[in-house]
């Protein structure tokens, strides 16, 4: 393996990640277990199970797990491979279920994850329902909704966690008095290339003129105004946008809103409506926050939160290989949208974002030739993400949300700890807002 | 609308393969009604409705005509060099007809070659048709849990 992956240079502001790391199997063992064993891994979202028993399963991490809600309504989430043997508990991607039982040979478990049936129980000379009684379950918090599980015993808890980058998830949910909710539909699509090149390019703010300049010409055309800079600040948000950085490998980048592309009348004044009654809830200065900026938001490791106002697209991003990446995306939309602005909300969205999106796929085929251009790794090792270091507020398009997240990415790998570029940015007045707690 | 026969839907439908085959994009998209809509729902929601669900495509005639803009351009990078695709058409079946429509089911198969990966689409077809064989309604439901390994729908399924 190469030393280092990572060269952060602050004297001549040069940042450099080795190429290795998108191709290594050894550094692929090593992330499963470092950066997915302890981190907060997002499992999912509480509208997704709206009713008791209620399941979904899903990949977290790497592990098989079933994220249900249990019979006391309370949510879990089980791993789902069976004590005896090792066989997939529940092989549904959803439903609502009280037991699961494993079909190799008949163990069944409540969805609480008690053993409580074992077919022939007395050849044991223990019954197994005394010996195991339960599956183990790893540590399953949440915030606002969103569900977070850790697999780790000796991880802080979420909220400790996510520190100041809570607050994106307040901007998403606070859109609405009802909160949000998942709709129906998950974009389900792999990549031939590494997950870190994902990451990357889902902060990324510098490829949206090359990669996406067709998309911005079809939008040109149908009358809606080139996305442009607007000349004033919006809560100390620059015409061009700004990057920030948590602690954790939590990074973000904003910039004032580009309003409500290809909105009719309707949408507009159904938009406007939801906005003031956010100021009366939170005043001017949080509503202004929620409804008047866009982010791009990665929680360390793999949870992404795209946020443009007229759409929400939440991403989890899962290795399958060195170069092969598992990537589930879902629509998040302020609940009790009347049905014109959730219409909009994703059509909207459909044209940008998705594998049968107009830009999506392009983005797509970037990593796919990165990953392919790391073939010549050998001759030319280093990857390059200095654009904006040594900035103190770094504009929407550079790259300072990467090195954030690269920075943690080698403090779990290496344990070498490597100092944060700047201060957290809150994009709103602190005081006179207090979101509702976890 | 007169009667039509299958034989008549078949060769409609395999016109239309070949002209997404051939790349005649713009050739393809003038068999669509100016109220038509192109769908394709989630690989894990198959039954809910496009236009309220985060499906993979709603288009109504506007964006479908950007698509094709946007495919032939140089710059839409996930398509350049195209794809060469080959598909085939099968089990079509009137389902209804209707005064002024008609509803056809089809399964599909989509081959594709793009740089040196080969993959496979495999589905089934909706239509709603109205006289003069025009599309007023294409629904493409794909038989896929996930996008693995395509990966995206960058050309016209
Ligand atoms: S593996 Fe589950 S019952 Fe045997
Ligand atoms: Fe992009």
């Amino acid at each position: 393996m190469p030393e280092p992956f990572v060269i952060d240079n602050r004297e001549d502001s040069l940042f450099q990640v080795h190429r290795e790391v998108f191709t290594s199997p050894e550094i692929f063992e090593r992330e499963r277990e470092l950066i997915f064993g302890p981190a907060w891994l997002y499992a999912g979202h509480e509208s997704e199970l709206p009713r008791r028993n209620d399941f979904r399963t899903r990949d977290v991490g790497g592990r098989p797990v079933i994220f249900t809600r249990d019979r006391h309504g309370e949510v879990r989430v089980l791993l789902n491979t069976c004590l005896h043997r090792g066989a997939s508990l529940c092989r549904h991607p959803a439903g609502n279920a009280k037991i699961f039982t494993c079909f190799y040979h008949g163990w069944a478990y409540r969805n609480s994850g008690e053993l409580v049936n074992v077919p022939s129980v007395e050849d044991y000379a223990g019954a197994p329902t005394d010996v195991y009684r339960t599956l183990p379950a790893p540590r399953v918090e949440s915030y606002r909704g969103f569900y977070f599980v850790n697999f780790s015993g000796d991880a802080p808890d979420l909220r400790t966690w996510l520190g100041t980058s809570a607050y994106l998830l307040d901007l998403a949910v606070d859109q609405s008095e009802d909160g949000i909710e998942i709709l129906p539909g998950t974009h389900s699509y792999t990549l031939q290339a590494n997950w870190k090149l994902l990451v990357e390019n889902s902060v990324d703010g510098y490829h949206a003129k090359s990669v996406h300049h067709t998309y911005f010409e079809m939008m040109m055309e149908l009358g809606q105004t080139p996305p442009m800079l607007g000349d004033s600040d919006t809560n100390g948000v620059p015409p061009a946008g700004l990057g920030t950085e948590f602690g954790n490998g939590h990074a973000t980048l904003m910039y004032p809103g580009n309003g409500l592309p290809l909105a009719n009348e309707a949408v507009t004044h159904n938009l406007a409506a939801l906005r003031s009654r956010a100021v009366e809830r939170f005043g001017e200065s949080y509503a202004t926050a929620v409804f008047d900026l866009a982010r791009n938001t990665i929680f360390f490791p793999n949870f992404v939160l795209i946020d443009l106002n007229f759409g929400m697209i939440l991403r989890t991003i899962t290795p399958l290989g060195p170069d092969r990446t598992q990537v589930s995306s879902w629509q998040l939309t302020p609940r009790g949208l009347d049905e014109e602005s959730l219409r909009y909300r994703i059509d909207n969205a459909l044209t940008f974002w998705g594998p049968a999106g107009l830009a999506t796929p392009d983005d797509v085929e970037a990593l796919e030739q990165a990953q392919r251009g790391f073939g010549a790794r050998r001759e030319m090792p280093w990857s390059d993400i200095s654009k904006g270091m040594g900035k103190a507020r770094p504009a929407a398009n550079d790259e300072l949300q990467m090195r954030a997240w690269w920075r943690q990415w080698n403090a779990v790998m290496t344990g070498e700890p490597l100092p944060r570029e700047v201060e957290e940015f809150i994009p709103f007045d602190v005081p006179v807002q207090q979101p509702q707690g976890a | 609308m007169t009667t039509s026969t299958r034989t008549e839907i078949e060769d409609f439908l395999y016109l239309e393969a070949s002209l997404l085959d051939e790349w005649r994009l713009e050739e393809w998209v003038e068999l669509f009604t100016l109220d038509c809509t192109y769908e394709v729902p989630a690989t894990d929601a198959p039954e809910a409705d496009p236009a309220l669900s985060w499906s993979l495509i709603h288009d109504r005639r506007t964006m479908l005509e950007q698509r094709v803009i946007r495919l032939k351009k140089p710059e839409a990078h996930a398509e350049f060099p195209h794809s060469r695709t080959s598909r085939i058409i099968g089990n079509v079946r009137i389902l209804e007809q209707r005064e002024d429509s008609l509803e056809v089911s089809a399964s599909f198969l989509v081959s594709r070659m793009k740089a040196g990966k080969f993959d496979q689409y495999a589905g089934h077809y909706f239509y709603e048709l109205v006289p003069g064989l025009k599309i007023r309604r294409k629904k493409a439901v794909l038989a896929h849990d996930c996008l693995d390994p395509q990966g995206k729908i960058s050309f016209v399924l």
